[in-house]
């Protein structure tokens, strides 16, 4: 019951900071130079439509008027949100912007979680063997490669993959999540596609984020190995193999914390790696609406994002209190 | 006995410790922290070890149990003990079984000696897994059995996590750990340390209990002369790495031989006393960097010293019927 109540109540603070971001987001969008209804609008007064004929015409083709004051436009972008309706995008026409994120997101999600997972898996595994050999010369070639993979930017990562994968030894495919021939759902040939067009993308968010799960996990690890129940543990006979598990479990979890900002950090390099790859997903749905000045679309894509990150740190502020018995009882 | 017992420890664990020398590695230079210790630990008592901080205690201890840790170095000597050979011999598996099975170590209160995140039973049964208990419901019975006789509520203390637990049943748990396997040898690191005096009192009284009991090999580490005093049958004075006096408690206590045992009991302020009668030992505590190589380490520090003292270091000499006492001026000022 009491966890019931911390959901809600964490849920209800979720949906609060949703709703701080989408103010941001409205008005930050529309503060950008270079406004593509206005310009619109004069154009149709040049072609010698009176002012309220263009007006009409506009408020046809985008749903607001450009001069119409922010607040109220802000008001019915709100009423809107509030039903769901994040507008209709400028750039495609008369498409629904919830229809765009939605058809767009999945792949993001996927390729953002992968990325995670895989170097998560690689980082922790490299980590526990840095600080368990820190004296050898495997320990120092591990830290030495965590310290320089986490100095590269993602988008450094991305253009050296796509020009080595890409154009030197064209191993892997560029652009579109799936070869386009093929008929999407569940068969074989579709998944293995889409698994042989990610494996780029995925290897740059994995390959970037790698250097500071490594680089974490040691620290965490040569910490943990200096506490008072890892000698006990030792000084009681615990089986080299059960005191491994002692010393994982309890150096992994400051990771949890990471975990759960890295997700945001991963979503804001979308923009440049999907844009990098040419992949179809909401960093490069992102880029393209900022160009375009597509502000519902620019709007949505970023209210999107937004809610994957906050969701995605209440659940690692669920899993945390799963993991470690100290936090549990504590809220 | 419902515990699976593949090498049963023999009831008299006597320990035979010489000329054990252990050195640390530090910024500074090789230091030994424990230097030609020759000492018997009997079978059936409590032997206390005291000392300063740095005198090599908690080392010796350690050293018993073959497990100095790096920068640390165990440079020779050896540790028989009954039934299972030279201690610093073993290593690896044959070291791990000995741990736990034979030696049981308890943590100082202040230390965390328990994993955080699993519940006080999981551990005891990690502990019964690495050594082939294979009852480990038994195992449990018989922790809880002593939790009650500890005073605790055994069904609680076993689903407790580490932090559900105070400082004074944490020391109870860490007692449990360590004679739950039927251990012959229990040596205890500061057991009253970190505790209020009526916590104290309760985990002394529970050790001696089941010291006598069991027919144990006790030894308690303590800066503690009133531990000392209320517990150990014998006593051994360490300073510097090296056994200064050796004996029988009360006749120690009562005839110190060796000017820095005489200084660390005339140092213990007496609730009764006048407290001008309190005399601070002279000096600070020693530093492994600076302590002479020639002649006697307490030198510095010593009311009685004479020339030969910088020249000569003392050897052991017969002291309190069958312990030692390392002093050149011993004779003279008996």
């Amino acid at each position: 019951m009491q966890l019931a109540r911390r959901i809600v109540v964490r849920l209800f603070g979720g949906a609060i900071m949703v709703l701080v971001v989408a103010i941001f987001t409205f008005f930050l969008v529309r503060l950008m130079p270079g406004n593509p209804v206005a310009a619109e609008y004069n154009t149709l007064i040049m072609r010698g439509m009176t002012p309220v004929q263009a007006a009409d015409e506009v408020r046809v083709m985008y749903g607001y008027i450009p001069h119409e004051p922010l607040i109220d436009q802000y008001f019915h972008y709100l009423w809107q949100l509030l039903h769901f309706n994040l507008g209709q995008s400028i750039s495609y026409e008369g498409v629904s912007v919830l229809h765009i994120v939605l058809s767009d997101a999945p792949w993001t999600i996927v390729l953002v979680l992968l990325g995670l997972i895989t170097s998560f898996i690689l980082g922790v595994t490299a980590g526990v063997i840095a600080a368990v050999k820190r004296s050898s010369g495997i320990g120092n070639v591990l830290t030495v490669s965590g310290s320089l993979l986490h100095g590269i930017p993602q988008f450094v990562v991305a253009l050296l993959l796509a020009f080595l994968f890409t154009t030197l030894w064209p191993i892997f495919p560029f652009g579109a999540p799936y070869n386009a021939s093929l008929t999407a759902g569940f068969n074989l040939p579709f998944i293995g596609s889409v698994a042989y067009h990610a494996i780029l993308p995925v290897s740059a968010y994995a390959i970037s984020s790698y250097g500071g799960w490594m680089l974490t996990m040691k620290s965490s690890v040569i910490s943990v190995l200096g506490d008072d129940f890892v000698l006990a543990a030792e000084l009681r006979g615990v089986k080299p193999r059960i005191r491994f598990g002692y010393i994982a479990r309890n150096a992994i979890l400051p990771l949890f914390t990471v975990f759960a900002l890295s997700l945001g950090f991963m979503f804001g390099g979308s923009l440049f790696i999907e844009n990098i790859f040419d992949y179809n997903g909401l960093g490069n749905l992102l880029v393209t609406s900022i160009s375009n000045r597509d502000y519902p679309l620019m709007s949505g894509a970023f209210l999107f994002i937004t809610i994957a990150v906050i969701l995605s740190n209440i659940v690692a502020d669920f899993l945390y209190s799963v993991v470690d018995p100290r936090i549990r009882r504590s809220t | 006995m419902s515990l699976h017992d593949p090498v049963p420890a023999p009831e008299d664990a006597g320990i035979q410790i010489r000329n054990l020398t252990v050195s640390y590695d530090t910024d500074r230079g090789r230091f030994h922290a424990l230097n030609d210790v020759t000492l018997d630990i009997r079978p059936r008592h409590i032997t206390g070890f005291i000392g300063e901080s740095g005198s090599g205690k908690t080392t010796l201890a350690m050293a018993m149990m073959n497990a100095i840790h790096n920068p640390g170095r165990i440079d020779g000597g050896s540790v028989l003990l009954e039934g299972a050979g030279d201690v610093l011999r073993l290593k690896g598996e044959e070291l791990r079984r000995l741990h736990g099975r034979y030696f049981g170590f308890v943590f100082q209160a202040s230390s965390n000696s328990l994993n955080p995140l699993k519940r006080i039973g999981a551990q005891l049964m990690d502990l019964g897994r690495s050594h082939g208990v294979t009852d480990l419901r038994a195992l449990l019975r018989e922790a809880k059995t002593l939790a009650e006789r500890m005073g605790m509520d055994g069904d609680r203390v076993l689903t407790s996590y580490q932090h559900e637990l105070s400082g004074g049943m944490r020391q109870r748990v860490g007692i449990i750990f360590a004679l739950v396997l039927k251990a012959r040898v229990i040596i205890l690191d500061e057991p009253t340390t970190a505790l209020d005096m009526l916590s104290q009192q309760a985990v002394l009284e529970i050790v001696r209990t089941i010291h006598q009991e069991r027919g144990l090999t006790t030894v308690i580490i303590t800066h503690d002369m009133g531990v000392v005093a209320e517990m150990a049958d014998r006593v051994v004075v360490l300073y510097a790495g090296r056994v200064v006096e050796e004996g029988p408690t009360q006749s120690v206590l009562r005839h110190p031989r060796h000017p820095y045992t005489r200084g660390l009991i005339h140092a213990i302020p007496r609730i009764t006393g006048n407290l001008h009668d309190v005399e601070p030992l002279q000096g600070t505590p020693p530093d492994l960097a600076t302590i002479p190589t020639i002649g006697c380490v307490f030198r510095e520090r010593c009311p009685i010293r004479a020339p030969i003292c910088d020249t000569v270091a003392p050897t052991p000499t017969s002291a309190h019927g069958d312990g030692i006492v390392t002093c050149h001026g011993v004779d003279q000022h008996d």
